[in-house]
């Protein structure tokens, strides 16, 4: 198997699904001739013509209406967004009209929006956001967010291949530190949780980004056995797997990197308290970034963003309780 | 010096807790003398032999004596503490220490802070959810547990520790263990005692032991048992969304229509028949003990108004809200352990009553069914088994096997 970056295995999803399948088509700024503001698409016009690796105006709604259309004539596009920052020019078009197509007229709409997403680099508040939890909150839109590059590549096919409206929130500051061996060619990983690490002292459950820093947090804790859970589908949520790391280990902390109100996390302390209650030795301990904009300032980012430190001092806390 | 000249004295006496009951025991107090209290605050803790409670004070004032120590057993109507009422209004009586400004409230503070710890109580220890399941699955007493948690917490791998140690039981619901083979040659590790986890038996525990004990020594007890295919019981069950155990409370209740000796007491000679079927359902209270509140009158409930009113004593008991009233005057009771899966019980009888019914798990098993034209077919169906206890002395053994039947044909045919 090759070993991929994360970025280079969603670059490998992506041609592996024009090589397959004609009805596949990507559309986004400067992602043709400039090869994404990231590299993703790089070298791809040259592959498959600008017919089927579309540069669009700076127009996130008009990216995603078009991608609608052409979805419900038979298409299967694929969006990018080029920060996830920007969906809000296009929210309407996702929300009101892709969410719901399905419920008001019958129609699928199977458009993949990729959201390049998180903070870690100085990136300011237009550039850093996680906004997964806008769209889990919206019926009829699934969401997923890998953290592995075999999941990076293993979730684009799946979020391609479903019928309905797929968010795929990929991690930029993941692009170019994961590395991992992934299978070639077309392949599909469930919208599943996966346990990154058995463990049976506590539990943490993390996706995206916060996956690595939550590995890395309880690698060496004091000699417990920490199990972390990598959602990474947040719709649908995998509810069996979180509650069977909850029955086994009873302590529970949930990190978002997105900010805490109502984020992704949030939901998950909440279907613990409503169906895990009689397994619980202690409170759901949650790690987010707080409730403000991601500042430009490289420290005070650092301290706004859940890090190893903090996470490791959430987990010692509640392994004394 | 006591009170000032306009105060009054008001007399707090042991309260008469429902008719039957001659007498109750001190088992905290929550102010001392010099304290000030309100009406209706709580100012002691009682239990009788049917069941704790709180006494409300009869008036605000200033307690000026207590008259009953913690652990004393006194007549209903006996005072126990007397509050002095002031007639001047704002300013406090003089209580009986002389006000020393700083040394009655550091004094008072000290001498209350231990409370007296009832047995039945946890104090201020808190148990999180997955520890107190573990707890109740295994019959742990938790306030024997060291904790090794913050703040001496019982965390849930100090009660796995101790359901490691334990020996499984055969048999979770039932206290009777098997009887060891004759030579046991090394019987000393099994009995080591689990430190910590031993003394002297609660209050409810006590009083448990002595009603059972004096029920076998008094009644002639029987058991019979009957086999009943619970097949459309579930499938009502189901459909109304209520336990079992409702079905056979209506069941027992329709068969003590057709067999008035069931519904009766039993007291020396005396033998009485009752109309009305108050029925009792016990209600296990976790490492505590039981409890077995009555349900007046069932007799004139569905089997939906039983299940709502069972799982209303029941929630009552558990949150000891229940009154002695709602504990007495019972004719008939069912118990029902079988949610841990036990298939078979012997009952002891609550005197005065002459029967209990018991109802255990509700199983699957292969049964022999026969069709309309007598064909034998093998078939998978809930199968229970019903056990009574009957008192011989009022009784005799057909009675009693005619009344299970009568339960088994309603039960068999619930609608």
């Amino acid at each position: 198997m090759p070993t991929l970056t994360y970025l280079q295995a969603i670059s490998a999803a992506l041609r592996d699904e024009l090589r397959a399948d004609q009805r596949v088509l990507l559309m986004g700024e400067d992602i043709g001739v400039f090869g994404g503001a990231f590299k993703v698409t790089d070298g791809f016009v040259e592959e498959f013509g600008t017919d089927r690796v579309m540069d669009t105006p700076l127009a996130e709604s008009g990216i995603i209406g078009t991608a609608i259309g052409a979805a419900v004539v038979g298409m299967r596009p694929v969006c990018e967004m080029q920060f996830s920052d920007f969906i809000s020019c296009g929210f309407d078009q996702l929300v009101n009209v892709a969410g719901k197509m399905h419920y008001r007229q019958g129609l699928a709409v199977p458009i993949t929006v990729r959201l390049p997403s998180g903070g870690g680099f100085s990136g300011g508040p237009f550039h850093s956001q996680n906004p997964e939890a806008w769209f889990m909150h919206s019926p009829g839109i699934k969401v997923v967010a890998p953290s592995t590059a075999e999941d990076a590549k293993g979730l684009l096919h799946s979020a391609i291949h479903d019928p309905n409206p797929v968010c795929y929130m990929e991690h930029k500051h993941l692009y170019r530190r994961v590395k991992g061996e992934v299978p070639s060619g077309v392949f599909e990983t469930p919208f599943t949780a996966r346990v990154a690490r058995p463990g049976s002292d506590l539990v943490v459950i993390a996706y995206g980004a916060m996956v690595s820093v939550a590995l890395e947090a309880t690698e060496d804790l004091d000699g417990a056995a920490v199990e972390v859970l990598d959602l990474r589908s947040l719709v649908p949520l995998d509810e069996e797997a979180i509650l069977d790391a909850v029955q086994r280990c009873s302590k529970v902390v949930i990190v978002d990197e997105a900010n805490a109100t109502c984020a992704a996390g949030a939901q998950v302390a909440a279907l613990i308290a409503e169906k895990g209650f009689e397994s619980l030795d202690g409170p759901v301990v949650r790690v987010a970034t707080p409730d403000v904009p991601i500042p430009f300032s490289p420290p005070l980012e650092q301290a706004v963003l859940p890090g190893v430190d903090r996470v490791r001092e959430a987990c010692r806390e509640l392994l004394a309780y | 010096m006591s009170s000032s000249r306009t105060d009054v004295l008001v007399d707090v006496t042991m309260p008469q807790m429902g008719v039957s009951v001659a007498e109750g025991t001190v088992v905290g107090w929550r102010v001392e003398p010099g304290d000030r209290i309100e009406a209706e605050a709580t100012i002691c803790e009682i239990s009788t032999d049917k069941i704790d409670t709180e006494v409300p004070s009869p008036a605000s004032g200033v307690v000026t004596e207590i008259l009953v120590p913690v652990g004393e057993t006194v007549d209903v109507g006996t005072v126990m503490a007397r509050i002095a009422v002031g007639g001047g209004g704002g300013v406090a009586p003089a209580p009986s220490p002389p006000p020393d400004g700083d040394t009655v409230g550091p004094s008072t503070a000290e001498t209350k802070s231990p409370p007296p710890a009832p047995s039945a109580r946890n104090g201020n220890r808190r148990y999180s959810p997955v520890v107190q399941r573990i707890a109740a699955e295994h019959g742990i007493d938790l306030s024997q547990v060291p904790g090794t948690g913050r703040g001496g917490r019982v965390r849930k791998q100090d009660v796995l520790a101790l359901v490691e140690t334990e020996e499984p039981p055969l048999h979770i619901e039932s206290p009777y263990r098997p009887e060891p083979p004759a030579p046991t040659p090394a019987p000393a590790p099994a009995l080591a005692p689990i430190p910590g986890a031993g003394g002297e038996l609660s209050r409810m525990r006590r009083q448990i032991g002595e009603h059972m004990k004096r029920s076998l020594e008094t009644a002639a007890t029987c058991t019979t048992w009957i086999e009943v295919d619970m097949s459309r019981v579930e499938a009502a069950r189901a459909r109304l969304g209520v336990t079992a155990l409702a079905f056979v409370a209506r069941a027992s209740i329709d068969a003590i229509r057709e067999h008035p000796p069931l519904n009766a007491w039993l007291e020396g000679e005396r033998y009485t028949r009752h109309a009305d079927v108050n029925l009792g359902i016990a209600v296990s209270l976790g490492d505590e003990g039981l409890i077995v509140p009555v349900i007046p009158r069932a007799h004139e409930l569905s089997a939906e108004g039983l299940a709502a009113r069972i799982s209303d004593i029941a929630r009552r008991a558990r949150s000891r809200q229940l009154t002695p009233d709602d504990v007495q005057g019972g004719t008939f009771t069912i118990t029902n352990p079988g949610q841990y899966g036990s298939i078979m019980a012997t009952p002891i009888i609550n005197q005065p009553q002459v029967a209990i019914l018991d109802l255990e798990a509700v199983v699957k098993r292969p049964v022999v069914v026969t069709d309309a034209d007598g064909n034998d077919s093998i078939a998978i169906r809930p199968m229970t088994i019903l056990g009574l206890s009957w008192d011989h002395r009022a009784l005799d053994g057909a009675q009693a096997a005619r009344f299970l039947a009568t339960i088994k044909r309603h039960l068999e045919s619930v609608a």
